[in-house]
């Protein structure tokens, strides 16, 4: 049995020599450095570097006494002081390497100060580097690219075929492959930057990225937990993030309206309507503990913030300050002051979505509703002195004179009765008068500042809601340059606008650099630094940090945040459009990971873009946009897990269920089980971006499920339809819709011979699990 | 490669962590690390290799099933002065209720148990009940998550998804971590019940039907015969092959390649599973599938018994779905409700019990029996015959690999209102779950979002209980 094979590895006695690097490094870094590195020295001790080691702390060197401290039976004596013990194994693979002279590295870099850490710093244009191989550049992120593999001795990979480079570009940009015309129209006349600048100005566009952006800030349309409610109107954010996209708002002003569209001096529903990004997380409306759960809403909106937009894990700091980042517990609660005015507008357990828009806009419809009320109190008057009602008199009477408690329960009781008479009787001429006048206004689900005074915030110790320490103002992470947050309004705090101001300043080393690195992740596969939620010291260090700099200096100078720009130039580098066959053994030997660029990636498509893919090549793909999301159909066998399985789905006809999947329902409690399996990110956290697993469930989907047959009937038909009956024209139409190319002799010969037993039908299905058909670049 | 966490990157992750998190893998990736069917590494010897989670859902009433309170007789219809809090949600209070269900002492160790369970009862000595568990919430959808994930805020992964993280698969053509729901619904909560959470979509439980076709899309399509099935696969491996070779680097595509045989043995292998016509006649009884009552949950313990066979690693089975009464949440009358509820289960568990030792593979299976958490000794309303949620103080008991059985675990107080001896957190009991699995709660770590994320949580200190060991 393989388990035995490895409990026998586990429990094998230390035969080979202690590693520092792999054995105890690993071990001091995941036991001892949170207390004793660069972040903090306790006892002046540092155990983060071989050479600090043998120095020692405070009390001269340590290497004698480590055994002794960590193997000692004396709890207070005892290192770590927190957590179990170090195992036996542990300590005799320390004692082994302390014996042996305790040796490293010479080479080991001594982590420098927290306040030295690259992404702390200011952002600067680097130079260009200079590079040998001129022709092969086409901007200067080709310079940053070719240097590195210069200096290694390494070339990049050729030009990917111009057929390859289209399907890429679609992809990448609008999520869906080209049609015959498209792949005709760029065959005769390949000139990428005209596809490149087409595809900008297309609303897909708008669809496709709008989904990467949903994902770093936790976007459903659900709150979770019991009832699972659905947010009212959150759907119109999903709309303002599609449009700000395609319109190119600039990044800077979209991070504003987010956080404070609200406080904004030009403020529209539009800006309204962005602040939902503030409410998008999970809510439970019947909390344990409801002190607990106020806090827990402020650490959602507080994550999203930090981790989305800064790159940071503040939230780590809510109990304590980060263990491993220069973020205090101070810079947690201080940066809760700043969301600490924010209410969340409802009736009981039933959420509430705003009217949007400016200040006098609501305040004219507010009167409207006054007015519109006053008219029908007056009638309702009348109407109940008139006789005219059905009710018995005493209910009449009841609401008339709404004196004793009886009477009062019963006009309750008879409310809905009346109100349905009085909707029938009463003339609408002046109401709708008066509607016509001051048209509703769109709804924004958001939160709402109820006053300019905001409440005020303490730091809780160890994040206990009921344990208040310091009172805290707002303020942004001290490692981080200060900020000063601007004075109240006559309406709201001002706390948000801020901090998005600061988020959005050019001496943020932040923001540019974050988003910058996102959208060269959608466009490689892999961020600049891939891990691009966490920018911190825990987080992993730039692959290419100049070309990062360089991209985040240029984005805020030369493209004033234009996302498009950016788009732009990179796809126009020779570094995006290199092939993506990566056959160089000794390359990948070296750098499995493609760390340096030498090539492109290959990468398995988004599940959105497999299911608008195959919606797109069926010919059935509804390109119809915004609005309140669509039900794609779920099989009834998929609902059986849930607790309300008649209720929580609605099944549209076909056509509304075809549409782009960014519109499909995003139920927390339910997802749509071809989403759930490929992969659609947890909707809970922001998303570092997608996984990639391979597992068969996956195979049973795509190849299985009613949609992936239907789709596959489509595509027959229509394969029928526009190639005629010819078997060889059918499959080429085929590969050319679904794959952006001819099929090859062989591919012909294998596909012929299925098709004298098999269904067009049947091929189309195959079509649909082709890797080829779900990756791309 | 060092000996203390498996495969150590640079950044303090273990490899498959990085590959997790950063998706869009890429080339000198082993196969078999893309498909997850590489065993894991415990951290020591396991006693169990697999577990099923009995979970009772709705809340099962202590006083009336494992934790007898003579003290509560005696109070029978007083009120209640002590300081618990009681009861959820603004629901009304009553008096204290005993229990109208005898105990009686089991086996040689004379564990006490009530008539709500003569099946059960017959492995009395098998039985470790712990009497002092809590929790922290009232409500059914955050107590539910926190029984299955820890924590009672939803996305983080499921105790069956670390138990696979950690252990690896040990069978490629099944999934690791099985659900199966009752009838009526699932619980509170659904899906985010048995997600990966932040860990890989390929961690998750999989929903798995007890009759028709056992996984979702399983079945060949209506209309295609077994043969055009095997012949699309075939030109679709045939082509996948072919196109292969423009990326020999990749295995994540020889990986895709080979998910689709996986899935095709899955089909066979997953139908077998539910197919109970070769069982015998005896079997079935005992399983009470003979019984309109029992035979629901009686399919469902045996399909376990194949799926362990199997090497499924976790298997959860739900007794009750949707809400109230029809789950164990005897909100209205406490007394039917629980009759019907140990009434459906009771004999498939014992039969389960038998069965798994008969099979051998008792030593080392875990079985857990519980809820998301207790109910008042009060009742709900003055003379009514429910009882309300009560998180302060319930029992659960665990069975088979490793345990200890004929015993009970700390004590609630003595009408049984709160946990007062040897007072247990669920998470102690995860700590405690893992550990008989090879898997120390402290180590066995997934980094996201800066930190080491644990099943038992990162801020407080949480203990194995070592009285569970045999």
């Amino acid at each position: 049995m393989r388990l035995l094979v490895s409990i026998g590895v586990a429990f094998a006695v230390p035969a080979f020599a202690i590693d520092y690097e792999e054995d105890i490094k690993a071990l001091l870094k995941q036991r001892c450095v949170s207390c004793h590195g660069a972040l903090k020295q306790k006892a002046g001790l540092r155990l983060d570097a071989g050479s600090l080691i043998h120095k020692g702390g405070n009390d001269g060197p340590i290497l004698e006494k480590i055994i002794l401290r960590v193997s000692s039976r004396d709890e207070e004596e005892r290192m770590p002081p927190e957590g179990s013990p170090l195992t036996p194994e542990e300590i005799a693979a320390l004692d082994e390497w302390i014996s042996n002279g305790a040796s490293f590295s010479d080479d080991e870099v001594v982590p420098g100060s927290p306040e030295s850490h690259w992404s702390f710093q200011p952002v600067k244009r680097p130079k260009i580097p200079e590079v040998k191989d001129k022709a092969w550049i086409e901007n200067p992120i080709d310079h940053f690219v070719l240097a590195k593999l210069e200096e290694k001795g390494w070339s990049p990979a050729g030009k990917a075929e111009p057929r390859v480079l289209l399907r890429r570009a679609y992809f990448d940009l609008i999520g869906l492959p080209p049609s015959i015309e498209e792949q005709d129209a760029f065959l005769q006349n390949p000139d990428l930057t005209r596809v490149i600048d087409g595809l900008l100005t297309r609303a897909g566009y708008g669809e496709r990225w709008a989904r990467h952006w949903l994902d770093a800030v936790r976007y459903a349309d659900t709150n979770g937990y019991e009832r699972d409610a659905t947010k009212p109107f959150v759907w119109s954010y999903r709309d303002y993030v599609i449009d700000s996209l395609n319109s190119d708002k600039p990044y800077d002003r979209f991070i504003i309206e987010q956080l404070a569209g609200d406080e904004l001096p030009d403020r529209s529903s539009e800006t309204m309507i962005a602040t939902a990004f503030l409410r998008l997380g999970p809510w439970d409306d019947e909390p344990a503990d409801p002190a607990t759960d106020r806090y827990d809403q402020l650490d959602d909106i507080l994550n999203a913030t930090s981790q989305a937009m800064l790159g940071l894990t503040l939230a780590c700091a809510r109990c304590h300050d980060h263990k491993f980042e220069p973020l205090l517990q101070k810079d947690y609660y201080a940066m809760v002051a700043v969301f600490n005015p924010l209410h969340r507008p409802r009736a009981g357990r039933t959420e509430l979505a705003i009217p949007a828009g400016t200040l006098k806009e609501v305040a004219a419809l507010e009167t409207r509703d006054k007015a519109i009320n006053h008219l029908k109190e007056v009638f309702e008057q009348k109407y109940l002195q008139s006789g005219k009602s059905k009710l018995p008199r005493d209910v009449v009477t009841a609401f008339l004179e709404s004196k004793t408690k009886e009477q009062k329960d019963l006009s309750k009781k008879n409310r809905k009765q009346l109100d349905e008479e009085l909707a029938a009787a009463m003339p609408q001429d002046e109401i709708n008068q008066l509607r016509q006048n001051r048209p509703d206004l769109p709804r924004a689900y958001t939160w709402q500042e109820k006053s300019n005074a905001p409440p005020k915030t303490h730091l809780l110790i160890r994040g206990a809601p009921g344990r208040h320490g310091d009172e805290v103002g707002p303020a942004v992470p001290v490692i981080l340059n200060s900020h000063q947050f601007p004075a109240p309004s006559d309406y709201s705090s001002n706390r948000r606008l801020g901090l998005a101001n600061w988020i959005v300043s050019r001496e943020n080393p932040l923001t540019a650099r974050v988003i910058v690195n996102r959208v060269w992740m959608h466009h490689f596969g892999h961020g600049l630094v891939r891990t691009p939620t966490d920018f911190g010291i825990m987080g992993e260090t730039p692959t290419h940090p100049e070309l990062l700099d360089w991209l985040a200096h240029w984005f805020v100078h030369d493209a004033n945040w234009s996302l498009k720009k950016l788009h732009r130039l990179i796809l126009q580098s020779n570094t995006w459009q290199m092939a993506s066959n990566l056959e160089n053994r000794a390359y990948l030997q070296s750098d499995s990971e493609n760390r340096l660029l030498w090539g492109q990636n290959y990468r398995r498509l988004e599940v959105e873009a497999i299911r608008d893919s195959i919606l797109a090549v069926s010919g059935k793909l509804n390109r119809e946009m915004h609005g309140p999301h669509t039900y794609p159909s779920i099989p009834p066998e998929a609902l059986e897990g849930h607790s309300d399985p008649e209720a929580i789905w609605k099944p549209l006809d076909e056509k509304s269920a075809s549409r782009r999947t960014i519109y499909a329902f995003v139920k927390r409690s339910l997802m749509l089980p071809m989403l759930e399996i490929l992969d659609v990110c947890d909707t809970t956290q922001p998303s570092p971006g997608r996984r990639v697993t391979t597992v068969p469930t996956q195979a049973l989907n795509l190849f299985n499920s009613e949609f992936s047959n239907r789709q596959a009937r489509h595509f027959a038909a229509r394969l029928k339809r526009e190639a005629g009956p010819n078997p060889v024209d059918q499959i080429r139409l085929t590969y050319r819709l679904a794959l952006c190319r001819e099929p090859t002799n062989d591919e012909l010969d294998s596909i012929g011979n299925f098709l004298e037993t098999e269904s067009l039908e049947e091929l189309c299905r195959v079509i649909f699990n082709l890797n080829e058909f779900v990756y791309s670049g | 490669m060092s000996r203390f966490r498996p495969n150590l990157t640079p950044c303090n992750r273990t490899r498959r962590e990085f590959l997790g998190n950063l998706g869009g893998g890429f080339a000198g990736l082993a196969l078999a690390d893309l498909l997850h069917a590489e065993s894991g590494t415990p951290h020591f010897a396991p006693k169990a290799t697999r577990a099923v989670f009995l979970f009772m859902n709705g809340g099962p009433s202590h006083v009336d099933t494992f934790d007898p309170k003579p003290e509560l007789d005696r109070c029978d219809g007083k009120s209640y002065s002590g300081d618990a809090e009681v009861g959820s949600n603004g629901r009304p209070i009553g008096n204290l209720m005993k229990s109208p269900f005898a105990f009686k002492n089991h086996g040689r160790s004379g564990l006490p148990i009530s008539e709500l369970f003569p099946h059960i009862a017959k492995h009395a000595d098998d039985l470790c009940v712990i009497r002092s568990l809590h929790s922290d919430t009232a409500a059914h959808a955050s107590g539910c998550l926190q029984m299955n994930t820890g924590a009672i805020s939803i996305g983080k992964p499921a105790l069956g998804s670390w138990i696979n993280y950690g252990l690896g698969s040990a069978n490629r053509n099944m999934p690791g971590f099985v659900v199966m729901t009752d009838p009526r619904g699932g619980p509170i909560g659904s899906a985010s019940n048995w997600s990966s959470g932040f860990m890989p979509a390929s961690h998750q439980g999989t929903l798995f039907r007890s009759t028709g076709s056992p996984l979702l899309d399983l079945a060949t399509p209506k209309g295609t015969s077994d043969q055009t099935q095997r012949r699309g696969l075939d030109l679709l491996r045939d082509l996948n092959t072919k196109h292969l070779a423009t990326h020999p680097e990749m295995d994540e595509l020889a990986a895709r390649i080979e998910s689709y045989e996986l899935a095709y043995r899955m089909q066979s292998e997953a139908t077998d599973v539910v197919d109970l016509d070769r069982i015998d006649a005896k079997t079935k009884s005992m399983y009470g599938m003979d019984n309109p009552l029992t035979a629901d949950f009686g399919r469902k313990c045996l399909i376990t018994r194949q799926l362990l066979e199997r090497g499924v690693r976790y298997v959860q089975l739900y007794s009750g779905g949707g809400h109230i009464e029809e789950t164990w949440d005897g909100h209205t009358n406490c007394i039917t409700n629980h009759k019907l509820h140990a009434g459906e289960t009771d004999q498939a568990i014992g039969a389960l019990m038998t069965d798994l030792k008969r099979s051998g593979l008792w030593d080392e299976t875990l079985l857990i029996w519980g809820g998301e958490f207790g109910r008042t000794p009060t009742s709900e309303g003055v003379g009514k015959f429910g009882r309300d949620h009560n998180w302060q103080g319930y029992s659960m008991w665990l069975a088979g690999g490793g345990v200890k059985g004929g015993q009970a675990i700390g004590a609630t107080d003595e009408i049984g209102f709160k946990a007062v001896e040897d007072r247990h957190h669920v998470s102690d009991l995860h700590a405690t779950i893992l550990h008989l699995m090879g898997l120390d709660h402290e180590r066995l770590t997934f980094y996201h979002q800066g930190l080491d994320q644990r099943l038992t949580g990162v801020t407080e200190e949480r203990h194995v209980i070592r009285e569970v060991f045999a």
